[in-house]
């Protein structure tokens, strides 16, 4: 496409610039192209096909003209809305587009609005900022402070409270610390760390220099999963950016602080997401969670004092310290402090990915964000906080988006990914295929996982299979008890969660495979992918 | 020691100290908690969820194994939600491994020989199982006293069996993945040779990319057998047999002192060995000599009766004609030609009545041990120090900053003191290699010194100069517990270190840079032997070793070692009673009339005033007709392997020969009276290995199928003969009663204290219904490290520490830093260096599977470049390297590779020790590890084939 655009520059002899930008939430659009012309406001067009990208080259780049018939929406451009001129009416403000009206943006205010690949963009929208602020008018207690006022929480899936994270790692006096930003992300349906890297490396690394600063940590490492190459490559180049200006390595704007950042891979393992595994694998070990006690604070990386952060939770971080804790505790809900980034995909309308302030109405979301479930299907079920998270049934979305009360609702809002499946979904199936994932990706560890994982598959695709017995869901229920009593880390203790809640809201569906020896959507009638049974 | 704490576990108090996981703390108490992860001397692994407790007060069920104790904490161990949790793993573990030694419905009739074809499938039968009755798994299955009526589907794994590789048998299908193994392999041997692999349901275990052991880089020293609960990895000899009994002895394999567990078949049968947890000297480890190389204690080719020489044939006679015939003989060659070689496992009594016999019978100071041909190992360390031998104990090597090892193959020839080497290389502390040999250890090293053959007395000096041009000497300490070390460094100063550097071939940076790291650090341990270095210059590098150990302080701390590498299993021993040809227990020297008369009187005897002659010279003695008759105990390949000759001939200028050993070869061929000797296994008595400690071992096997008698049986029975006095012992107690009273060091010794010492140390509660887990518990016998001079008197852990020096202060004696000179060799121009490793990356290996997995790979020779110019060879030129040894008439044909790091004038070749353990394997020889072949220099000559 890049090479479309260009071509067709060329041949028109038009002096434009191409930035190629992360990613601005319209997923269900994608790929987007938007102009701007000088003074004028950003016009954009989805789902561009390479002879739309000509056409919009010949008629607006170079003809000046927006193309009406392509064109889904504007942002206007600096002089504000009367900039707007010269934009058919038939052009709605992208602001008004149902994801987007919702949005209130912290952590992704530059994704998709700046090249990710050039340091100086970010500088000019504010970044850094932050970081010569810390690091001039702020002690480390201050920093840690403000973050603990701003009542930010971690965004991995505990949420734990960040400050007070922070405070056990800047209590210990080891001379040696690590601060860790995981960028693992393996949940599927979840893109929201992936896109923050992509998109705006420099955010996060300046919140990985303020979460250094603020514990007093002088190393650190970004933990990107082998394969994420889109991440890997920007995090990388904008690591050697900040290096060449100084805001990485030695001696940080000339405040004496120092820390280096580097970026870490794995292979691919769902489980080096888990933050003791993640030590163990940047040390080169294969990637299996370590025993607690000790925690990471005492006994982290290398055996150093550790503090493991997810990406969005550091990636607010900058505008925390910029705009003060209070301000970040005046957004959110409750005990839920600020925004979440939500990914939006299956059955929807609209996917894609937005950051709204946490208290709102998921059914708001799924029904006026996302624009409901398309060709006139309803909803069944949503799945979210990735495959450990479990269902969540469509009656049952009217809940407003806070970490306890998604708690207290069975589900939990985890890394921010909600799938959404209509009616033509079979719960049965789907619950196989989130168990087959987490069988395989287990690491083989502890037993009751290793083991658990792989009977509860076997039971399922037995149901699947129309063979299933009543017998068969008492046996899934104390195996996956068992494992949520038994296991060593998050992997087995939250690994019955798609069961049980599957089994909460559609018990009948399951039954009905079993005693009606139908399956009500047809799914498991037909012949289908199942992946080959692992257990050998 | 930290104050004690009080926790409960179901309502028993216990005490135990903080810091401990609850787990150690119940299994110390002598309180059952299941496990199949956890094992003792390994970090906690919290996998097998068997250990689950429940803790009052507390979420959830923590793992034992990793949950630390806290003052007054309240454990439920036994509680049926527990229990509960327990038999639902156990359930999940049972579907995917064999159950039929459990569910079969014979169970309860089936006696232990009894053997079953029809009731259960073979795969699942018990009988099938290599472990049966010894599997912990299914031990702590009874002990739950689960239902196996399980609904979850069983599953066979259905994966080949792995018995194509040397030694140990895998069967993955029993495997329950519990990391004991990969564990073991890397936390406590520091090899990584195994690993998981897979992830998930299908997690398991194996070699990385599925290779043979050959080439993964083990080290076959069982540690994973040891270690496995069930029967994936099993030893594959005697693989199906049980042991009847269990008996605790000593590897005569080398001076180690490994603790070995033998076990014993009913029949009185060697079935297999297993390394003592609790033995200070091993820790439960033991080398594939060990665990791989006693399984001649069974062999059938065992001497079994006397024999007598007539008519030029052996004819098989009794033990009272035999003992007779050469009591007759041996009174005509009374004094000097006659010699006594003992052998390197002849106990400590052993030796010292081997000794007596010949001083007070035959009136010969010509007694020494077959091991023993390297005494500078050890001479200056007594001149220099006071006592010959190490410093400090095997272990501590652990705590050391910086270890410096010297001309030493210790992962093959002292495997176990590789282990902490590697160990603590793998954590903090600093390695330096000084090796002109590619050895396993200089992979682990931070700095490898590689000299030319024949400077490694230079390149020391080199060292030393380094140091004290760092200013890394310490002074203060030097002024307090040394003499002068003036000359020393004089001698220093006159180093030209361009032309050390030169001639070594060694940079001057890298010699300071291995100067610094030993400097540096706090504490620095020497492990040094003399293998390869010019027999001109050892005494001179030992005391540069002695010197760098002074000039740093190290001595007499922990973590600040001086290992000599001794040879032999009991050749400290030996030393230590007198067993040379020129001391006399405790020693005293033979020409020094006061200590001569008070062994006189101790023997109320007479002791020749001469000294004798040492093994080394043996030969020549025998040759020019000074040495007539001698007699030779065990050990005499020794004599004719190429150690001391490889010439047996020279041994028929003997007018009488007298063998006794286990096993008949090229010098008992030629004896005139042959005795068969029992091993190790059948012997009561100590030995006394090279960290000084004095450990007991009784007899483990009953002799049965052989006459064999032990040494000191026979020398008694001669002496007595012969009208000596003072030989009527009845055990070996009594004789270590007579030691104790002659050598000072050994004055508070006892075979009541070695026996008593030992604490009983607890795995498991003996009650339980736990058989296997409870194989680890049994006392410990920690034994004595001399000095150790009275019955009220501590033994002593670290030399010069707590008494300080024996002459006073230290005595620098300070080295002429020298080469040696040799003469060009126009035929052999050349040095073949070989080396042994576990691993080579970039090396075609390629490994042919079949019954036994083959390694075939085309080997390859280094050379530096320069070399090779004045050869005219190039890189991956096929050369043809002979060498003057009459047994290596096969020449090697290798590829060249030009390495920089290779010194002139040196071949540098490696081969791997997967070669080895197929060798010894597939070899014919009863004795198989003993005859390992070590890493020998030697003058050789490379041709280009063209």
């Amino acid at each position: 496409m890049i090479q479309v655009v260009e071509e067709a520059l060329a041949q028109h002899g038009a002096a434009a610039t191409v930035s190629r930008v992360g990613c601005i939430g319209l997923c269900y659009a994608e790929p987007l192209l938007d102009v701007t012309l000088p003074g004028g406001p950003r016009v954009f067009y989805g789902n561009v096909t390479p002879a739309a990208a000509a056409e919009i080259i010949e008629t607006h780049v170079v003809g000046g003209a927006p193309v009406e018939r392509l064109a889904m929406g504007y942002i206007p451009g600096p002089d504000g809305v009367d900039s707007a001129g010269g934009i058919p009416e038939t052009v709605a403000s992208l602001d008004s587009h149902p994801l987007r009206a919702v949005e209130t943006k912290i952590a992704l205010r530059n994704a998709g609005n700046i090249d990710p690949g050039d340091i100086y963009q970010y500088v000019a929208n504010g970044g850094y900022h932050a970081l010569n602020r810390a690091l001039t008018e702020m002690t480390p207690e201050e920093t840690v402070e403000q973050v603990n006022a701003s009542g930010l929480r971690g965004r991995g899936g505990a949420a734990f409270p960040t400050g007070t994270k922070w405070r056990f790692l800047a209590g210990s006096n080891a001379p040696v610390k690590y601060i860790l930003c995981n960028c693992e992300e393996g949940d599927p349906g979840a893109f929201n760390d992936k896109a923050i890297v992509e998109s705006d490396p420099h955010t996060l690394i300046e919140g990985i220099l303020l979460a250094g600063y603020a514990t007093g940590a002088n190393a650190g490492y970004i933990f990107i999963r082998h394969g994420h190459d889109g991440p890997i490559d920007r995090a990388r180049e904008a690591l050697i950016q900040a290096k060449e200006i100084g805001l990485v390595g030695q001696d940080i704007m000339g405040s004496g602080f120092n820390f280096e950042l580097e970026v870490a891979l794995t292979g691919d393992s769902y489980v080096a997401g888990e933050e003791s595994a993640l030590m163990e694998a940047i040390e080169g070990s294969r990637a299996m969670p370590r025993f607690r006690p000790p925690f990471p604070a005492q006994f982290g990386l290398f055996g150093k004092p550790t503090n493991i952060n997810n990406v969005k939770t550091l990636a607010y971080v900058p505008q925390i310290i910029a705009n003060g804790g209070d301000w970040f505790a005046s957004i959110g809900h409750e005990q839920s402090k600020g925004t979440v980034i939500l990914c939006l995909t299956g059955d929807l309308k609209y996917t894609g990915m937005i950051e709204v302030p946490l208290g709102i109405n998921l059914r708001d979301v799924l029904y006026e964000a996302a624009g409901g479930v398309p060709d006139g299907k309803s909803l069944k079920l949503i799945q979210s906080g990735g495959p450990l998270g479990g269902v969540l049934g469509a009656d049952h979305v009217d809940v407003v988006l806070d970490f306890e009360v998604l708690r207290s609702a069975g589900a939990i809002l985890g890394s921010g990914g909600i799938i959404a499946a209509d009616e033509d979904t079979c719960v049965v199936d789907l619950t196989r295929a989130l168990i087959a994932f987490c069988q395989y990706e287990s690491c083989g560890k502890c037993f009751p996982c290793r083991m658990g994982m792989s009977h509860l598959l076997e039971v399922l695709e037995r149901i699947c299979r129309l063979e299933g017995t009543l017998e068969d869901l008492a046996l899934m229920r104390k195996v996956g008890e068992n494992m949520q009593a038994g296991s060593l880390c998050g992997h087995g203790q939250l690994g019955f969660n798609p069961v049980s809640s599957a089994l909460r809201y559609f018990g009948d569906e399951f039954e009905a495979h079993i005693v009606g020896r139908t399956c009500p959507t047809g799914v498991c009638l037909k012949p289908k992918f199942s992946p080959a049974l692992t257990r050998r | 020691m930290p104050d004690d704490i009080t926790i409960s576990i179901d309502g028993v108090d216990i005490q135990t100290q903080p810091g401990k996981m609850v787990l150690e703390a119940a299994i110390e108490a002598g309180i059952y908690i299941p496990y199949l992860c956890y094992h003792p001397g390994m970090k906690p692994f919290a996998a097998c969820r068997m250990c689950v407790v429940g803790v009052e007060g507390g979420r959830g069920y923590p793992a034992a194994c990793a949950l630390p104790v806290a003052p007054d904490m309240k454990i439920r161990s036994e509680d049926s939600d527990v229990q509960q949790l327990r038999h639902s793993v156990m359930e999940m573990l049972i579907a995917e491994h064999p159950d039929g030694c459990l569910t079969c419905h014979r169970i309860e009739i089936c006696g232990p020989s009894d053997v079953c074809l029809r009731h259960v499938s073979v795969r699942d039968r018990c009988v099938t199982c290599p472990k049966n009755e010894r599997c912990e798994l299914k031990d702590t299955v009874r002990y739950l006293g689960m239902n196996l009526e399980s609904p979850l589907q069983y599953k066979y794994r259905q994966i080949p069996l792995e018995v194509s590789d040397p030694f140990y048998d895998r069967d993955y299908n029993l495997c329950i993945v519990c990391g004991r193994c990969v564990r073991a392999c890397e936390e406590l041997r520091g090899d990584d040779a195994i690993c998981f692999t897979d992830r998930g349901g299908s997690a398991l275990v194996g070699t990385s990319f599925g290779t043979s052991l050959l080439e993964s880089g083990c080290e076959f020293c069982g540690a994973c057998i040891d270690v496995c609960p069930v029967g994936a990895l099993v030893e594959r000899e005697h693989k199906w047999e049980k042991a009847a009994s269990v008996e605790r002895t000593i590897c005569p394999h080398c001076p180690v002192g490994c603790q070995m567990n033998l076990e014993i078949n009913s029949l009185g049968g060697f079935v297999r060995a297993i390394p003592e947890l609790n033995s200070p000297a091993n820790r439960g480890q033991a080398c594939f000599k060990g665990k791989f190389g006693l399984e001649f204690i069974n062999s059938r080719e065992r001497l079994k009766h006397p024999m007598v020489r007539r008519d030029g044939l052996l004819e098989e006679v009794t033990w009272v004609e035999a003992l007779d015939y050469i009591a007759e003989r041996l009174p005509n060659y009374a004094g000097d030609s006659f010699a006594l070689l003992t052998s390197p496992n002849s106990t400590n009594e052993e030796h010292y009545l081997a000794q007596k016999f010949a001083r007070l019978v035959m009136s010969t100071n010509n007694v020494d041990q077959t091991s023993n041909t390297q005494p500078e190992l050890t001479g200056a360390l007594e001149r220099s120090l006071g006592y010959a031998a190490a410093t400090n104990p095997i272990w501590d090597l652990e705590q050391a900053e910086c270890i410096l090892v010297f001309n030493s193959n210790v992962t093959e020839e002292h495997n176990v003191v590789g282990v902490p080497i590697k160990r603590a290389a793998r954590k903090d502390t600093k390695l330096v290699v000084i090796d002109p040999r590619e050895v396993e250890l200089t992979r682990y090293a931070d700095v490898w010194l590689r000299p030319a053959p024949g400077t490694e007395l230079l390149l020391l000096g080199g060292v030393l100069r380094s140091l004290i041009d760092q200013g890394l000497q310490h002074d203060d300490w030097l002024e307090e517990n040394c003499e002068s070390p003036a000359t020393l460094y004089y001698a220093l100063h006159n180093l030209d270190m361009d032309e050390v550097s030169r001639l070594t071939h060694v940079s001057l940076k890298a010699m300071e840079e291995a100067a610094r790291l030993f400097g540096e650090g706090g504490a620095g341990s020497i492990v040094y032997a003399l293998d390869n270095v010019p027999s001109s210059l050892r005494v001179d590098c030992v005391r540069a070793l002695i010197g760098l150990s002074l000039l740093t302080g190290n001595v007499g701390k922990p973590g600040a070692g001086l290992y000599p590498m001794r040879q032999g299993a009991n050749e400290q021993g030996a030393w230590d009673v007198g067993c040379l040809p020129d001391r006399l227990p405790g020693y005293r020297s033979v020409q020094d009339a006061d200590a001569r008369a008070e062994v006189e009187e101790a023997w109320a005897g007479s002791v020749p005033e001469t000294p004798g002659i040492r093994v080394t010279e043996a030969l020549e003695a025998v040759a020019d007709g000074r040495v007539k008759a001698m007699m030779v105990i065990g050990d005499g390949a020794t004599l004719t392997n190429g150690k001391i000759s490889d010439d047996v001939q020279a041994f028929s200028n003997l007018e009488f020969l007298v063998v006794h050993d286990t096993f008949a070869g090229a010098l008992s061929d030629i004896a005139d009276v042959v005795l068969p000797r029992v091993t190790f296994a059948e012997k009561d008595g100590t030995f006394t290995n090279l960290e000084r400690r004095i450990q007991r071992f009784r007899p483990a096997i009953q002799v049965t199928n052989t006459d064999a008698r032990p040494d000191s049986w026979v020398i008694c029975e001669l002496a007595s003969r012969m009208g000596g006095r003072g030989f009527n012992f009845l055990t070996a107690a009594q004789v270590m009663e007579e030691i104790a009273n002659l050598c000072p060091s050994y004055g508070g010794v006892s075979y009541h204290r070695l026996d008593e010492g030992g604490k009983l140390v607890l795995r498991t509660n003996l009650d339980s219904p736990q058989p296997t887990q409870v194989l680890h518990a049994g006392k410990e016998y920690p034994g004595l490290q001399w000095p150790c001079s009275a019955e009220d008197a501590e033994d002593t852990r670290i030399l010069y520490a707590a008494e300080g020096f024996p002459p006073g202060i230290a005595v620098l004696e300070a080295p002429s830093f020298r080469v040696e000179d040799v003469a060009d060799d126009a035929d052999f121009p050349s040095w073949l260096v070989p080396g042994r490793v576990l691993f080579q990356q970039g090396k075609e290996i390629e490994v042919v599977r079949g019954r036994r997995n083959h390694i075939q790979r085309e080997e390859q020779v280094e050379l530096n470049p320069v070399t090779a110019a004045a050869l005219a060879v190039q890189n991956g030129d096929r050369v043809q390297v002979r060498t003057r040894s009459h047994r290596d008439n096969a020449a090697l044909i290798a590829i060249v590779r030009l390495a920089d790091g290779v010194p002139e004038g040196v071949i540098s070749t490696t081969t791997l020790f997967g070669q080895l353990a197929e060798a010894m394997q597939t070899s014919s020889e009863p004795d198989a590890a003993a005859g390992v072949a070590g890493l020998d220099i030697c003058r050789a000559a490379i041709v280009k084939i063209e």
